[in-house]
């Protein structure tokens, strides 16, 4: 070192380089102490004997460190660090609680190492020992925390089950309520097909002379014409459940298939004067079953029709997005609109009806819902009284 | 399933006839490395880790099969079986002892003698019995094991345990030395020292020494005189030794002892 660098160092306390070695063990921030290989304590510097309250006439040569554990730590001590120190000369960061002489208790952290003698022979083990009162704390907050972690998972796992176990039942009670839908349908076919026969039997063959009979008979008509088209809606929806599990998955395309649905609206459409528009440049097709895309299309493009605001004329819009990984059919109308605040939770409940003066069974977004679930999708709506509904079905590309 | 495996048996020495190893609570087979050099020439040395510890088959821990020492036994036994193993010399340490007591009930042909180091049939006092613990006290263990696995539980992993051959993991591995699963080493430990396997011993009739050492809070003298009364073919010697592990603080003595037992003669060399 020349003498410039040594210029450059900054004044030392010459204090601070004579620390007396001895006080520093003696009063060094941590507790030290010295054990024989099986423990016997034969040196322990002043802080840890102040942390514990005994003299060194009361621990040297007469008691060991394990004493100084909790009976839990010694038997930590005997089955763990023992035999490690023996095997690998030390042990480090382990985590014990010290008993004080007056009985209470002293969280520490524990390092140690054994030395040998020239033969390889267990000599002496010195152990350092820091105070972790406060650490501990936080440490038995996050044990506690795991342990609360732990039962909540438990108490998920076991809500879990229980709703899978509920929707098992569901599912089930949805079955059963189909075929019960299907059979009661079938059965009431035959009853109302015969009261058919024998009202067209009747208004041929008895004479009233009342003369409200005759609009009486109109009346009579009308009803059995709406029970016939119930049952036969009824049977449809479930129908087309049935006979959609066993339908293949097939490459849609939109245009076309579009096209074709709006001309078999056309005697409405024409009479209504209605314009449709249709952009199916972003996703030109969808891979689906066709009979329950033509179901879904059909019923929003004739609902579209059917609930056209009165005097203007319906324009209607038809197109896809890619949105969130799934494919966007969205058709839009500028009909009457539907107040979703009051009828929303019920919009695609059967035989729901929320324009009562437009003729209908309440069955097309039953329907229609059913088929976007079922193909793996969801249904949104919205919509604005007197200004027109939107449908968005979210399908899987 | 292959059982060598799931308790990571290994096999060494020259000698005909089998010596098993089983380790204690806390630690696995690498705790008798001081003891086997000397059985070598005259055994076969068979060591073994209990399912759960050291480098078995941690996935084969089902707490509901090992909630009692009678799983442990019987993986012993399914050991022995593979091996195609009969009048076998059994040495245990600590609540190895106990496993292998129960073995050598269930199938006394297979073992020709035990050595039981360190053992004890019961930790908790009862009355008349001093086990030398009280329930609380095994509380307090498990206790002092949660607080040590919170820094544990995070670096060792099987992985870590299953490659002893990669230099740059021996560090972590003198750290996980005699360590295993957290969850596991709680369920043994509950299994261990809540065990109660006194009613077991007179139905033992294989030839038995019980190694005791005079200091050791774990398996205090009492019981090893205990254990000497109940098992009736069994001597006791007293090793002037502190400590629970004489096998590792005092090995020669503990060599000779199983030396004399076994009429073995010993050899300068030892």
């Amino acid at each position: 070192m020349n003498p410039q660098e040594d210029e450059q160092l900054p004044a030392l306390d010459l204090r601070l380089t004579q620390e007396n070695l001895e006080d520093l063990y003696e009063h060094a921030p941590c507790g030290y102490c010295s054990c024989l290989p099986d423990g016997t304590l034969v040196k322990l510097n002043q802080t840890l004997l102040g942390w514990l309250g005994y003299t060194r006439e009361e621990l040297v040569a007469s008691q060991c460190l394990q004493q100084l554990l909790t009976v839990g730590g010694r038997l930590h001590y005997e089955t763990h660090c023992a035999p490690l120190l023996l095997l690998v000369n030390q042990v480090r960061e382990i985590s014990y609680t010290l008993r004080r002489k007056d009985g209470s208790t002293l969280p520490v952290l524990m390092n140690a190492v054994l030395l040998r003698d020239s033969d390889g022979q267990p000599l002496v083990v010195r152990v350092t020992l820091f105070d972790i009162t406060e650490r501990r704390k936080y440490e038995q907050e996050l044990i506690r925390a795991k342990g609360q972690a732990e039962e909540r998972r438990e108490q998920l796992a076991r809500a879990n089950e229980q709703l899978t176990l509920q929707n098992g039942q569901l599912t089930r009670i949805n079955a059963e309520l189909d075929s019960f839908v299907y059979t009661a349908s079938h059965d009431l076919r035959q009853p109302i097909d015969n009261m058919v026969g024998l009202f067209a039997e009747l208004q041929h063959t008895a004479t009233f002379h009342d003369p409200e009979a005759s609009s009486m008979m109109s009346m009579f008509e009308g009803a059995l014409q709406q029970i016939l088209s119930t049952i036969a809606g009824l049977t449809e929806v479930v129908q087309q459940q049935r006979q959609l599990e066993q339908v293949p998955l097939e490459v849609v395309e939109l245009q076309s298939f579009a096209e074709e649905i709006i001309r078999s609206l056309q005697p409405q459409a024409a009479e209504l004067e209605a314009t449709f528009s249709l952009d199916f440049s972003t996703v030109p097709s969808l891979r689906m079953a066709r009979p329950s895309l033509h179901s879904m299309l059909y019923n929003l493009l004739s609902n579209a029709l059917k609930y056209a605001q009165p005097g203007r004329k319906p324009h209607i819009k038809v197109n896809t997005a890619l949105q969130e990984g799934m494919a966007l059919l969205r058709v839009h109308d500028n009909g009457r609109g539907i107040d979703l605040e009051r009828h929303g939770r019920e919009l695609f409940q059967l035989f729901r009806r929320f324009h009562p003066e437009v003729v209908g069974l309440g069955m097309g977004l039953y329907l229609v819902n059913r088929l976007v679930h079922q193909a793996g999708g969801r249904i949104e709506v919205e919509s604005i009284v007197g200004q027109g509904t939107t449908f968005c079905i979210y399908l899987p590309v | 399933m292959n059982v060598l495996k799931r308790n990571n048996v290994t096999i060494s020495g020259a000698g005909k006839q089998a010596m098993v190893f089983v380790h204690g609570f806390g630690c696995d087979q690498r705790m008798w490395r001081l003891v086997t050099p000397a059985f070598q020439e005259s055994h076969q040395v068979v060591l073994l880790d209990l399912v759960g510890a050291g480098q078995s088959d941690l996935q084969a821990y089902d707490p509901e099969r090992y909630n009692s020492l009678a799983a442990h036994a019987d993986d012993i036994l399914a050991v022995l079986r593979e091996l195609g193993l009969y009048g076998a010399i059994f040495v245990g340490h600590s609540v190895g002892c106990i496993i292998g007591v129960l073995a050598a009930i269930k199938e006394p042909a297979r073992f020709e003698k035990l050595v039981l180091v360190a053992p004890s049939p019961r930790y908790i006092n009862d009355d008349k019995y001093t086990g030398g613990f009280e329930p609380a006290d095994i509380e307090e263990l498990l206790e002092a094991m949660d607080n040590n696995y919170l820094g544990w539980s995070g670096s060792i992993t099987p992985v870590i345990m299953g490659n002893p051959d990669r230099p740059e993991l021996t560090d972590e591995l003198n750290q996980s030395f005699c360590s295993s699963d957290p969850t596991i080493a709680r369920h043994f430990a509950r299994v261990t020292f809540l065990s109660d396997n006194r009613a077991d011993l007179p139905h033992l009739h294989t030839p038995t020494l019980i190694l005791q050492c005079a200091q050791d809070i774990i398996a205090p003298l009492a019981v090893g005189y205990y254990m000497h009364q109940q098992i009736p073919n069994s001597e006791l010697l007293v090793l002037d030794e502190s400590g629970h592990c004489p096998h590792l603080s005092a090995p020669q003595a503990t060599i000779g002892a199983i030396y004399h037992f076994l009429g073995l003669v010993p050899t300068p060399a030892v």
